[in-house]
């Protein structure tokens, strides 16, 4: 792994806000996670999905959080599905909304937002930041790049400290 | 503040099956050893500048 100046791992994020980034206007808009509930179910519309979040949102050893921008909070951006392993978080799904995949998605931003997202959840956790998924084989060095993913072995992936830092500095204002 | 934009063609999806025993066990000695290193202070490595003798 590459050594580089550790920063301290107690900064304080006292504003949640993020963003995303409309992909034809380059427009900025600010963002916000929140967790789901059982309350929530109705905002998915299953056929909108490739996973089957309700599912995710009904197991309690997860956590579903989304992703909205700020003025329009009812449409659902992204979703993220997240497991308390102890002394590091489990990144189970992560999924873009329809209208946020392929290349003619609307907007930009959506996945590494609520990566950034599930490290905050690492640190606030005292987890320092570690959080472990699996990839798929053609996207395990887009993930080392963007979000500065470590490759463990197989498909199997994780973010350290360094990297989570990093990734929560860009996408939450201090 | 930045943001980071995945490639147009490229979707970010995933989909984790369970890390083996064996696995987690490796992952939890390396993830340990890297605490361990974060929780460590930094040293400073003091040097006394030399005179140059004119």
């Amino acid at each position: 792994m590459k050594k580089s100046t550790r920063k301290p791992l107690d900064f304080i994020i006292d504003k949640l806000t993020n963003s995303i980034e409309n992909t034809s206007t380059g427009e900025i808009f600010d963002t916000a996670v929140v967790r789901m509930t059982l309350k929530n179910l109705t905002e998915i519309k299953k056929s909108d999905w490739r996973f089957e979040w309700a599912k995710e949102i009904k197991d309690k050893t997860k956590e579903v959080y989304k992703l909205t921008t700020i003025n329009n909070p009812t449409i659902i951006q992204g979703l993220v599905s997240l497991e308390d392993k102890q002394d590091h978080i489990f990144m189970h799904l992560i999924e873009s909304a329809k209208f946020n995949k392929n290349k003619d998605k609307v907007y930009l931003g959506v996945p590494g937002n609520l990566v950034a997202y599930a490290c905050k959840v690492s640190v606030d956790k005292g987890y320092q930041g570690f959080l472990a998924f699996d990839a798929k084989t053609a996207l395990i060095k887009h993930y080392q790049e963007s979000l500065y993913a470590t490759h463990f072995r197989g498909l199997r992936m994780f973010i350290e400290t360094e990297a989570a830092l990093r990734l929560i500095s860009k996408y939450f204002k201090s | 503040m930045g943001l980071i934009r995945e490639p147009k063609n490229v979707d970010f999806t995933v989909q984790s099956e369970p890390w083996t025993a064996l696995e987690l066990r490796d992952f939890r000695k390396l993830m340990n050893e890297i605490k361990a290193k974060n929780s460590k202070p930094k040293l400073k490595v003091l040097t006394k500048k030399k005179k140059v003798a004119a």
